[in-house]
């Protein structure tokens, strides 16, 4: 079994078609890509033992308490921190086993991925069976976490060293994956629960195995497509451009020396600052057309405070749709930004990002003000393509910097920025709503300037992508150290 | 493999697969962007 597994045994033979790389890419990626929907789990869990409604904890349980019991359900706030753990443990598993990635190529790292995602799932399914929120946050947060950092960096480097003629194309497909998966997995998984839902289980624990199974199928499928290229192998009549341009570089810097340049922690900045607004844009999205908007989206008069409850039901479904147009824009600017950048250049590229981001952040309050919800629509689904071409963008000027020979593990060590970000947005968009609205300013209103900060953090991230310079000399490997870091794989 | 190693023209069947594989992964991504679309829909209602 390990053989089948092995680099050499996956290194392609003459007349390989490179375009079935992709869609093996793919495969893992929308599969792993459902940790974005996991919230469809949250309202049918917080009713697992009530079934038709949650059933309260005791005012004196303990802290811990909600990890272990089987008494009473669990509240949304407790199932949310799977998003945190998802986030840590993508950053971390994609930090610490990127080199060993690099070491035993992709398959064995799509086949772990399988068993941690695939497994986390089962995992999960346990601990919805037997009431226990620890074996859940364990399954799918903590083990299914280590399986998204594994699965999301797997084809980067592969897909890389396939497509060094479109290398953000390339790994934008990939990526792009990554943000569909929700879109596939989250209305299956509503199938799935109103199909084993009964009057005695909310169908969730069925759900589980059944996803599980799909996924681990559709990731081994992907692991196993899988096909690395030989060395130095280039496309039937392309030829590495000669001409000088020091921000594309054709020889490697080892993973032990990338993050000692100061380019790589500018890159770590442009990446988290990038995500860090997005994510705040995300979670507030559907609540700031609601409340900027009121009763307007439903053609009456008002703000939401005056509405009705069905009113403001209506509104709601409104906020939810504007939600899934947002998703789409974000998949969509995955691929479409990434595959710019093999023209306009990754620098150039991250420079639009923050230059519009800034100009858009800053006006969205005012186009909240005009009344007018198609030109606020317009500027989130934009600021959405950005958000999502910045992920996809950074595999491809990683390797332009640094080479393609470590740029998966390179990679991994980089999306502790994501984890970053994925703490701090919400972290401060929520405490600098909380603040204003605690100091008397109007909910609609308290948006604004959290629109002007998240603008300021983009201004950081600019300044942080005008400072990548070319990588120094002394950083590259050696002729004679690539030879003997390519013979000991 | 020796260096400089390009590509070979993929053969006719190799290209069968491609389209076969990508059907494979494109046809759920469709089904969830339809979704999406669906739902979508109402904010231009």
């Amino acid at each position: 079994m390990a053989g089948l597994l092995d680099r050499e045994r996956i290194v392609a033979g003459p007349g390989f078609n490179r375009w079935l790389v992709p869609p093996a890419a793919l495969a893992i990626h929308l599969s792993i890509g459902m940790a974005y929907g996991f919230s469809v789990f949250w309202l049918p869990l917080s009713k697992a033992i009530g079934i038709t409604a949650p059933v309260g904890c005791a005012a004196d349980a303990s802290l811990l308490s909600p990890l272990f019991t089987t008494v009473c359900d669990w509240k949304i706030s407790q199932l949310g921190w799977m998003y945190s753990l998802f986030f840590i443990c993508l950053g971390s598993s994609a930090a610490i086993f990127g080199g060993w990635l690099e070491r035993v190529g992709p398959r064995k790292a799509g086949v772990a991925a399988a068993f941690c995602w695939g497994g986390g799932f089962f995992l999960s399914a346990l601990g919805i069976r037997t009431h226990q929120l620890w074996l859940m946050l364990l399954g799918s947060g903590i083990i299914g976490g280590c399986g998204l950092g594994l699965g999301y960096i797997s084809p980067v480097s592969t897909l890389i060293k396939w497509f060094p003629d479109r290398r953000g194309m390339a790994t934008g497909m990939a990526i792009m994956g990554f943000g569909g998966g929700a879109l596939i997995g989250s209305p299956m998984a509503d199938l799935l629960m109103k199909h084993f839902a009964t009057p005695a289980s909310v169908g969730v624990y069925e759900t589980f195995l059944t996803m599980g199974s799909i996924y681990f199928v559709a990731m081994l499928c992907g692991a196993f497509g899988y096909r690395v290229p030989p060395t130095d192998w280039k496309p039937a009549g392309w030829q590495p451009k000669v001409t000088a341009n020091a921000m594309v570089t054709n020889r490697h810097v080892h993973v032990r020396e990338a993050w000692r340049t100061p380019q790589f922690w500018f890159l770590w900045g442009v990446l988290c600052l990038n995500v860090s607004a997005g994510i705040g844009v995300i979670g507030m999205a559907s609540p700031m057309i609601q409340e900027v908007f009121g009763g307007k989206l439903i053609g009456v008069p008002g703000v939401l405070a005056d509405l009705t409850t069905e009113q403001k039901a209506q509104v709601a479904t409104i906020g939810a749709a504007f939600a899934a147009l947002l998703s789409f824009f974000n998949i969509m600017g995955r691929f479409l930004w990434a595959s710019a950048s093999d023209f306009i250049g990754r620098k150039r590229t991250y420079l639009i990002f923050f230059l519009l981001g800034i100009l858009l952040y800053s006006s969205a309050p005012g186009a909240g003000k005009s009344g007018s919800v198609a030109l606020f629509a317009a500027i989130f689904c934009v600021i959405l393509t950005m958000y999502g071409g910045g992920f996809a963008t950074i595999p491809a000027y990683l390797a332009d910097m640094f080479g393609t020979q470590f740029v998966g593990a390179i990679h991994g060590r980089l999306l502790t920025a994501w984890s970053t970000a994925g703490i701090l947005g919400p972290v401060l968009i929520n405490y600098i709503r909380e603040y204003q609205i605690s100091h008397g300013v109007p909910n609609a209103q308290a948006y604004n300037t959290t629109m002007y900060i998240l603008a300021g953090l983009l201004g950081v991230g600019l300044i942080c992508n005008l400072a990548v310079r070319p990588v120094a000399e002394r950083y590259f490997m050696s002729e004679s150290e690539l030879a003997a870091v390519r013979g000991a794989k | 493999m020796n260096e400089n190693v390009t590509e070979s023209h993929p053969s006719g069947a190799s290209w069968v697969l491609v389209g076969v594989a990508w059907v494979l992964v494109g046809v759920p991504l469709l089904w969830g962007i339809f979704i999406t679309f669906k739902k979508a829909a109402l904010l231009f209602r």
